[in-house]
């Protein structure tokens, strides 16, 4: 009888099996934006408004047009696992009244946002972009010791209006992709370097 | 399985869907919120961890903790290794404390009590009741537990302001050891004792490795006392009726009827006096005792005793106690007996100091049998509780309860609501010692402060008691009460101290540079010279050495205990203290009562089943713990249990023991009598599984954890070879067992030509050294490693099923231990963890590949690869793998208790496999941090969170290729082993120091 049983079963755990895996292809193919944030507006996240920055921070004016180093505002690249988010203050030390107020009617609105958020003494809820999976260690100050630049994971950032994130479709971001430059750099390729 | 699919296949199928899982590759589809700080808090870098250094607070030890903090959130606390009292050493419940600032069950606002509930008002309504309330008049009562100098000091003074009695109520405090000192010594406080300097140590049941006084600083002197770093090992006597713990440690158990304390240390000082000691005024009365009658007394040997009265000849010597197994209705007597004997042996003034300084933070029963009588009687308005627990700590015979309800108006400053606090009218949410202020000055010549380590948690609307009584005071118009925090009442009381008595102590300097380098340090340290007591005086009245008198009816004497977790119950609503096995029974989440198994067979009752303890105030129904480490005439039962309104985790867990205990009082000190009653046991035809991690108390032929005898330490390693155990000679010449060519040593591995892919050789070998001999099973780095590795706590039904988390436990083999005749005792503490084989069976096995080796040595377990075989674990002789069967570390964990979680480690999901990783991210921090400062990883500076709170310091951790390196060193010392390598060939990479014994050691014929 078990025999039977195990006849019955194994085709039952199979189609379970294959069900798992389409739901989980399927979810890897929804999150996979298609060239843009139309898709991503179009996300299963019912606040549509979310899916935007709460001020449209230009990258390009601060680090390419001005050249202001990345780790001036993201301050503890070089010591620490996480690369830092600026806080207000750091905002505030030149969009402060009377300093830089922005030269087209878009940016001024943006920086009057800037000082609201500072005046209410409230954070900016930005949308976050870049996420390793938590079971991923990715401690920044190695890799901006070992002379990486920011670009090469986080793309041509000075030069992006909207920030967005390097393709994961295209093999970007994905371990794969990680081991290929550690491999190259001749970095350790141990599981433990990243996973623990 | 002829028809389809193989077992190989369906992993392929589910490998691709795990494929499929991780498509986002290393980032996630997720919408996060980045939320920046408004105005960067100037000590903070997110991402590196910020330390604090600040005192425990959760018994009146005074324990220095380093606190470690992530981004503003308390994750870990470790001793601190330089602090006088505890030198880096914590315990299991000063881990723990973690749990009681992120307990879920907290009082979250004020709160008054309405109908049979309570209802939340704002801050400004219940403090405008308080002042209301105890500006009407009337006398006030103020219940509280033992408190830091200043905090002390601080409610004194409320209490004197507003007109009140204040009774302190800690059942871990020793008021017959002070009340004794008091008589012997002419001042009330309790001794200082030198365990370290001592030869031959003695407890008359003291339990003084977990509850008894300042165990962390007992554990590390005691450490130093027996280890044998020195060419020199003292020996450990326990007398008592119930091996404890600290019991458990002892090198010779005398095991004396319980109440014969008194009996015996006076027989011992008389014997010492014959021989010319000097017991001062009570040289005669003591020299009236005869070891003959003592040990009839006692129900033991008289040579035993004539042997250890031998032991007190030989050098400096030290008896202990006889601490809460002494604390019958003759406690005072049976404290100043053991006092005269340490007279009587020299140790005045070696091992046991008496300084002439009273101590103000005394309890006493006495006093609160008092409170009681005239609670009664109507003389109080207002009762104010902090940091006691009367209606769950006292028999309910006392009358508390009654007599508590019945004040018209009862406060309680409390983190959650516990028995006492629940017969409240008015609840205020108290800050928990993490988050507030306060101080300690637990041992002459160190103050301590205790800072807060991060702000008080937002979903809980609490306020230090502290800052409460000084607004308090000033509304009510009292004068003496500046201060507008308590932090300012510190400091200012902290400046005042050092004016007025600086110059005297050696103090110099700034104040406020003083005042940040104490917050650094976390303690600073000062000249002093206190006046010394060094003789006998003699009693003011006479004492009664008699026998206590036991009441009731019964076969069984009942000791009721502090348990080395819970203490007297206060923390009991901490799942990881919960699930930590009893470091005696093993016993998780349930309680239990002890008994011989002699007993057991006669009464027919095996482990588990369930019976009727029964005295003439209450019965109590558990199951029997069968131990051969108790008197046959004795039963013991832990506090702890039984809590009915404490919180989630403690509430109906195992019984409480007070329910069987008369109010018998020692009437000299006011100590209530936990030994004061005869018990019967009735079987209730039950049997019910014990919740227990014991696979077996019993090593069989194995030799897991061996011993070498003293006298044999110097060429140890000749006289045992393992390579000539009889069951691998067997194995090999079958064919069946090869050994690898080499000589096995940690350090050569990578062997030469074995295939390491692409990695270099020049990478470390992490290793780490136990020694069994430090080592006393107390288990705090069980909890450390629960703490600092997010591992879950299962539960009572899935602990049941063997199914607990923990990736370090405690392994207890009995090798001698006979309760009915005095003589030596050897049981073996072994912390089992994974032992990072270089040859490990667990990972050729994986068809993952996820259990596999690093090239810096670790045996690594990559999570996000397993796919829950469990072949591993069924594979790995140590038993040290453990699975994540359900989703334990979501659905277990409520908030704010995921708030502890280590952001450094994964949080495991279902259906994984872990284990011990040697702390993995230490190591990569660690590493981290050198590769930017471009040097090496130094010896010492990866330190595992079981190294970091061993009160012991019986574990090291480092680099075992470095030849310099302390493990290596200890990796080749004569005592060094490692666990079944000779059997199976694993080659592990943790060193256990075998323990040395004062007895020949039996190797079972190896």
């Amino acid at each position: 009888m078990p025999d039977a049983r195990m006849k019955r079963l194994w085709p039952a755990t199979l189609l379970g099996a294959l069900a798992v895996l389409l739901t989980v292809v399927l979810i890897g193919f929804r999150d996979a934006p298609e060239g843009g944030s139309a898709a991503q507006v179009a996300d299963a996240d019912s606040d549509a408004e979310s899916q935007y920055q709460p001020i449209q921070f230009p990258h390009d004016a601060h680090a390419g047009q001005f050249t202001i180093p990345c780790q001036y505002c993201h301050f503890s690249a070089e010591r620490s696992v996480d690369a830092g988010i600026p806080p207000m203050a750091t905002c505030m030390g030149c969009h402060t009244e009377g300093r830089v107020e922005g030269r087209t009617d878009e940016a001024r609105a943006e920086i009057a946002k800037v000082r609201e958020y500072n005046a209410a003494g409230t954070p900016i809820p930005w949308k976050r972009i870049y996420k390793v999976v938590d079971h991923v260690k990715f401690p920044h100050m190695r890799h901006v010791a070992a002379g990486v630049t920011c670009q090469t994971c986080h793309g041509e950032v000075q030069e992006m209006g909207v920030l967005e994130e390097m393709a994961p479709e295209a093999g970007d971001l994905r371990m794969g992709w990680c081991v290929s430059c550690h491999i190259e750099r001749g970095a350790s390729r141990d599981c433990t370097v990243c996973h623990y | 399985m002829s028809d389809g699919i193989k077992r190989r296949d369906f992993l392929k199928v589910v490998g691709v869907g795990g494929a499929g899982a991780t498509v986002a590759g290393c980032s996630t589809g997720d919408v996060e919120r980045l939320i920046p700080y408004v105005v960067p808090p100037e000590e903070i870098t997110p991402g590196v961890a910020t330390w604090y250094a600040s005192t425990c607070g959760e018994c009146a030890s005074g324990c220095g903790i380093r606190v470690r903090t992530r981004e503003g959130r308390a994750v870990m606390i470790e001793g601190n290794p330089d602090h006088p009292v505890s030198r880096g050493g914590l315990c299991s419940r000063g881990v723990s404390a973690l749990q009681g600032l992120y307990n879920p069950d907290r009082v979250a606002t004020p709160l008054r009590a309405s109908g049979d509930g309570f209802e939340a008002i704002t801050w400004d309504e219940a403090l405008a009741l308080l002042a209301e309330r105890l500006g009407a008049g009337g006398r006030s009562l103020f219940l509280t537990g033992r408190k830091g100098s200043t905090e002390a000091a601080l409610l004194n003074d409320f209490v004197e302001a507003v007109g009140g009695d204040r009774v302190i109520h800690d059942p871990l405090d020793d008021p017959a050891l002070r009340r004794a000192v008091e008589i012997a010594f002419g001042v009330a406080a309790l001794p200082r004792y030198d365990i370290a300097a001592a030869d031959l140590l003695v407890s008359f049941g003291a339990d003084f490795l977990e509850t008894w006084l300042s165990p962390v600083r007992f554990a590390a002197d005691f450490a130093e006392m027996r280890s044998v770093d020195h060419g020199e090992k003292g020996r450990f006597v326990f007398v008592g009726p119930r091996l404890s713990l600290t019991g458990q440690n002892a090198d010779e158990w005398i095991p004396a009827r319980a109440g014969s304390e008194a009996h015996v240390a006076l027989a011992l000082a008389g014997e010492l006096v014959r021989r010319g000691g000097d017991a001062g005024p009570y040289s005669e009365m003591v020299s009236r005792y005869t070891l003959e009658d003592a040990a009839r007394e006692a129900g033991i040997e008289a040579e035993a005793l004539l042997a250890l009265a031998d032991r007190f000849a030989e050098g400096s010597a030290l008896a202990l106690g006889p601490g809460f197994a002494g604390h019958h209705g003759g406690a005072t007597a049976a404290n100043l007996a053991v006092l005269i004997l340490n007279a009587a042996a020299g140790s005045l003034g070696r091992t046991l100091h008496i300084d002439e300084v009273p101590e103000a933070e005394a309890s006493s029963y006495g006093a609160m049998a008092n409170a009681i009588t005239a609670m009664n009687g109507g003389a109080y308005g207002v009762a104010v509780v902090s940091g006691t627990n009367p209606a769950y700590s006292l028999p309910p015979v006392s009358g508390f309860r009654d007599a508590f309800e019945a004040i018209p108006f009862k406060v309680a400053f409390a983190t959650t609501l516990d028995e006492t606090a629940v017969l409240a009218d008015l609840v205020l949410p108290d800050a928990h010692p993490l988050e507030s202020w306060g101080d300690s000055d637990a041992t002459p010549g160190t103050y301590a402060v205790r800072q807060p380590v991060m702000r008080p948690l937002p979903m809980y609307d609490s306020r230090p008691m502290t800052d409460v009584l000084l607004e308090m005071a000033r509304t009510l118009g009292h004068e003496g009460f500046e201060a507008a925090t308590f932090h300012e009442h510190l400091r200012a009381a902290n400046a005042a101290w050092v004016e007025e008595f600086g110059a005297d102590m050696g103090i110099t300097g700034d104040p406020d540079a003083l005042w940040r380098e104490q917050l650094r340090n976390g303690w600073s340290s000062y000249e002093v010279e206190l006046p010394q007591v060094t003789a006998l005086q003699a009693p003011a009245t006479a004492v009664d050495f008699g026998p206590p008198a036991l009441r009731g009816e019964g076969d069984f004497t009942l000791f009721v205990h502090p348990s080395p977790r819970f203490g007297d119950g206060t923390h009991s609503n901490r799942p990881w203290l919960q699930e930590l096995p009893d470091p005696v029974s093993k016993v998780m989440w349930q309680s239990w009562v002890e008994m011989n198994p002699a007993t057991a067979e006669r009464l027919g009752l095996r482990t588990g089943h369930m019976v009727n303890v029964a005295t003439e105030h209450g019965t109590v129904e558990l199951r029997v713990w069968a131990y051969p480490g108790i008197r046959e005439d004795t039963l013991a039962i832990a506090m702890g249990g039984g809590h009915t309104d404490y919180g989630q985790f403690a509430n109906g867990n195992g019984v409480n023991p007070m329910a069987l205990l008369p109010v018998a009082v020692d009437g000299t000190s006011g100590t209530l009598a936990l030994v004061s009653t005869r018990a019967t046991i009735d079987a209730t035809g039950a049997w019910r599984r014990l919740a227990t991690t014991e696979g077996s108390s019993d090593q069989d032929d194995r030799n897991v954890a061996p011993a070498v005898a003293l006298s044999a330490l110097g060429h140890a390693a000749a006289a045992e070879s393992h390579d000539a155990h009889g069951q691998v000679r067997e194995l090999n010449e079958a064919g069946g067992f090869q050994r690898v060519e080499t000589e096995g040593r940690a350090e050569d591995f990578p062997l030469p030509g074995s295939d390491f892919g692409e990695y270099g050789e020049d990478h470390p070998r992490w290793a780490m050294a136990i020694d069994l001999d430090k080592c006393n099973g107390c288990g705090a780095c069980v909890t450390a490693c629960q703490a600092e590795n997010n591992i879950p706590w299962v539960g009572e039904n899935q602990a049941l099923m063997g199914r607990e988390m923990h990736w370090l436990r405690l392994e207890r083999y009995y090798e001698t231990v006979d309760a009915s005749h005095s003589g030596p005792l050897d049981i073996r503490f072994l912390p089992m963890l994974c032992q990072h084989c270089n040859n490990a069976p667990c990972e050729p096995v994986c068809p993952v590949f996820a259990a596999y080796h690093t090239p810096d040595g670790l045996n690594a377990q990559a999570y996000n690869r397993c796919v829950g075989t469990r072949y591993c674990a069924n594979n790995c002789p140590y038993k040290v793998r453990v699975f994540n069967w359900y989703r334990y570390t979501s659905e277990n964990i409520p908030e704010p208790m995921n708030w502890q979680f280590n952001p450094d480690v994964t949080v495991r999901d279902n259906g994984v496999m872990e284990k011990c990783t040697f702390c993995v991210q230490r190591i990569r921090e660690a590493g981290n941090r050198a590769a930017l400062e471009g040097r090496e990883v130094g010896d010492g500076e990866v330190r595992p969170a079981c190294g970091t709170v061993c009160p012991s310091r019986a574990i090291t951790f480092g680099n075992i290729k470095d030849h310099e390196s302390r493990v290596a060193e200890l990796s080749h010392d004569e005592r060094s082993y490692r666990v079944l390598d000779a059997f199976i060939n694993t080659q592990p990479a943790v060193h256990y120091l075998k323990k040395v014994t004062h007895h020949d050691v039996d190797d079972g014929g190896h």
